[in-house]
């Protein structure tokens, strides 16, 4: 600490290149702190997988499986409880404006006991059958609270009446989940199927459903495949764990060494613009540190102020990217149009870490050779100027 | 001495001086590099995919969906409708006089991604029309399907992304296993996809009404007789585009939700960039004060030493952009990608490296505009005092 003046000096002899170098880091580490915060967020909605359920939906597409299947899956061994489920899927006003609500019978609450909706909210649900629950995503997307009503436009969903048009009644605002990006919004299942015409009654597109042994899960979801494989409704089914795994979400794309390379990209960047910045400081006051080791200031104490001089921007500008990362995170979501799907970072502490190790790395990188040079320096060349 | 040979000139001074000013110049040019070559390559995908869906419509050909359908295994159309639609007006005849249009239909075929994570595969149906529809459909190797039989083509791209997509490969259906006969390539989306004869493929997967139509018109204004005949016609419900336009808007929400997202981080880098460039461009002016002076001192205008300090920060920065484009280019240009259920080529085209070079002098603008300022501001007298 007994450096900290001599260090403030130097920075502060030239303001301007000390104020642009730590705009710049800070953008650098906000950047890197939005990238990993998203891998955060990814690594999130992985972790909180439950390893004992599985999803079972139409093999080849179409329009949904009959609502039979639930039994049958449910009289297989290994199932614990089962659940069935439809969407109404659509837009709000304008065709651009996508949402839609999930329509699942009432072992779903059984199934997902980790979803955010309460027993008294569940409830409360059953009770209005044209109710729907709405997370606060889609609450503050569509400006709606509890009581109001919500509708959906589904082109490809007649009801019974001809009319393409969905009337909800908000029955509570709840919670939302991190691998529900744009929110979600939950109905009830008998409702949906009473509103279709006869002729389109009793399909479900996903059955969803718990093994009574978590770890035989894999198997499970594979014997409702061959049980289903040469009916009228094969099906194709996937644990929860592999189907919130980040590999098979992103089209096939390596999303996180995508967010790690523009994280690393930026701190390349930045790496160049410090060391340069330290390197050209140093030459600037070869002389004064040459001073500095003519008065009795050892190798060590010279290096070790280059390293904090190099530091004050890394450390400063890292702390101050990853907290506009930080309140970015926060503001995002309120500043994306409806339903721009986009999911937000979430700024756990190892990202901090390695924000810190990033900024120490730069920090230390950029040092090193202006630190040695200062070493090796020649004390009487040095001051008489001809350096 | 006109205004254009003082600008000349000074910035030739300039130029023939950034060797001894080579390391703080290479900010700027590692900089943009990383900007650009970042922005490119994630822009790379997006021009790849625009490119394959506007490949993949042909103005000539409309494809009809039922309404409000947005993608074509959301649309179903009844055989009796199919019946009504391929005799409507606006469509082209083939030698025997038949309609030049096609039933079509498409299911979700799982499969494994090379890497072994999950996806779906597009499996399309043919009728007898499908080849005559589309002149851009050749067969590469093996030979085509027989109508009837349970086999099936694969496009030439899709072993490039998916497992078990050669000939001699057995796709699973509900009823059995379908070898893969022979492979096509359409040099657009479906060279990714397999095809088989609708009929026979409707039948296994259990589906009693095709997905979309697709017709030939007989010229290009046909579009308004034929969508006039089948939107005035209450039997039907369907919509009418041209292919072409069908793609654009199937194509649109996904390519502007990435776009704005891979804009956001691009524009973050560079504003990081910019940080840099004005570091640099301050430093640069300050260390040639003298310099500047003596040329303001023998005549030369303020003006022409302003520009002379914006060009050294563009060509730095153009350099830069350049660096970074051409990583882009030789790393993802054509290179087979895939993305979702689309297989195609990423493309760094000549379009986006103009756009590479617009950002990157808009950079050194920003960035060069204020150290300019202060270099031609500076009083002579002052500057040539100084040390």
């Amino acid at each position: 600490m007994r450096y900290f003046p001599l260090v403030w000096a130097a920075i502060m002899r030239k303001p301007a290149r000390a104020i642009l170098t730590l705009l710049s880091v800070t953008i650098a580490f906000t950047l890197f702190g939005l990238m990993f915060g998203m891998t955060a967020t990814f690594a999130n909605v992985e972790a909180r997988a439950h390893a004992d359920r599985v999803f079972s939906g139409p093999r080849f597409g179409g329009t949904g499986m009959p609502s039979a299947m639930v039994r049958q899956i449910a009289a297989l061994p290994g199932v614990k409880a089962v659940t069935g489920a439809n969407y109404v899927g659509g837009y709000v006003q304008n065709p651009k404006q996508r949402s839609f609500v999930f329509m699942g019978d009432q072992q779903f609450a059984k199934v997902f006991p980790d979803w955010p909706p309460t027993p008294a909210q569940w409830q409360a649900l059953y009770k209005v059958r044209n109710g729907i629950l709405m997370s606060r995503i889609q609450a503050h997307m569509w400006h709606k609270k509890k009581g109001d009503t919500f509708t959906i436009v589904a082109p490809g969903q007649a009801r019974a009446d001809g009319s393409k048009t969905w009337t909800f009644q908000i029955v509570d605002i709840i919670g939302d989940m991190p691998q529900a990006i744009g929110g979600f919004n939950f109905g009830n299942y008998d409702y949906f199927d009473k509103s279709l015409k006869l002729a389109d009654q009793g399909k479900v597109q996903e059955v969803d459903m718990q093994a009574t042994d978590p770890t035989r899960s894999t198997e499970l979801a594979a014997l409702i495949d061959r049980t289903f494989a040469s009916s009228a409704s094969p099906t194709q089914s996937i644990t929860e764990k592999m189907a919130y795994a980040v590999g098979n979400n992103f089209g096939g794309l390596d999303i996180n060494a995508v967010m790690r390379d523009i994280a690393l990209a930026g701190l390349f960047m930045i790496l160049f613009l410090v060391s340069n910045g330290i390197a050209q400081s140093v030459r600037e006051r070869f002389a004064e540190f040459a001073t500095l080791k003519t008065i009795g200031f050892s190798d060590r104490s010279v290096m070790i102020m280059v390293a904090l001089e190099a530091a004050f921007p890394c450390v400063v500008g890292g702390v101050l990217g990853v907290a506009l990362a930080t309140v970015l995170a926060r503001l995002l979501p309120g500043m994306m149009p409806p339903g721009f799907g986009l999911p937000m970072p979430t700024m756990e502490l190892w990202v901090f870490g390695l924000a810190a190790l990033g900024a120490a790395a730069v920090a230390l990188a950029s040092a090193t050779i202006p630190a040695l040079r200062l070493r090796q320096m020649d004390i009487a060349t040095a001051l008489s100027g001809r350096t | 001495m006109s205004m254009f040979r003082q600008i000349w000139i000074v910035s030739v001074i300039n130029f023939k001086s950034l060797r001894s000013r080579m390391w703080p110049s290479l900010v700027i040019v590692v900089g943009m590099a990383c900007v650009i070559g970042v922005l490119l390559s994630m822009l790379s995908m997006i021009e790849g995919r625009n490119a394959a869906y506007k490949r993949t419509g042909d103005p000539m050909r409309a494809l009809v969906v039922s309404d409000g359908a947005e993608s074509e295994g959301q649309s179903t159309i009844p055989r009796d409708k199919a019946r009504i639609i391929m005799d409507a007006p606006g469509i082209a005849k083939a030698a025997d006089g038949s309609p030049l249009a096609d039933p079509g239909m498409n299911a979700g075929i799982p499969v494994l991604r090379l890497n072994g994570t999950k996806a779906y595969n597009n499996l399309r149906g043919f009728g007898p029309k499908g080849v005559a529809l589309r002149p851009e459909f050749h067969m590469v190797a093996g030979r085509m399907f027989r109508p009837g039989t349970r086999e099936l083509i694969v496009g030439v791209s899709a072993h490039t992304q998916y497992q078990g997509m050669n000939i001699g490969d057995k796709v699973v259906l509900p009823d059995g296993e379908w070898p893969i006969v022979g492979s096509f390539t359409t040099g657009d989306l479906l060279d990714g996809q397999l095809i088989g004869d609708t009929e026979t493929v409707m039948l296994a997967v259990r589906r009693k009404a095709y997905n979309s139509i697709l017709a030939r018109l007989q010229t290009y204004d046909s579009l308004a007789t034929f969508k006039k005949a089948l939107t005035t016609n209450p039997a039907l419900s369907v919509s009418v585009e041209r292919q072409s336009d069908w793609y654009k808007k199937i194509n649109e929400g996904f390519a502007t939700f990435l776009s704005i997202v891979i804009y956001g981080v691009g524009v973050i880098m560079a504003i990081g960039a910019l940080f840099g460039c004005l570091n640099t461009m301050y430093a640069a002016v300050s260390v040639r004060g003298r310099e500047i002076a003596t040329l303001r001192a023998l005549g030369y205008g303020a003006f022409p030493v302003a520009v002379s300090v914006i060009l050294e920060a563009a060509l730095l920065s153009v350099t830069g952009a350049l660096i970074g484009a051409g990583y882009a280019w030789i790393v993802y240009d054509g290179v087979q990608s895939g993305f979702g259920q689309n297989v195609f080529h990423l493309s760094v085209s000549p379009a986006l490296i103009g756009m590479a070079i617009i950002w990157a002098v808009v950079v050194a603008l920003l960035g060069g505009l204020f150290p300019s300022i202060r270099a031609a501001r500076r009083p002579v007298v002052e500057a040539l005092r100084a040390t």
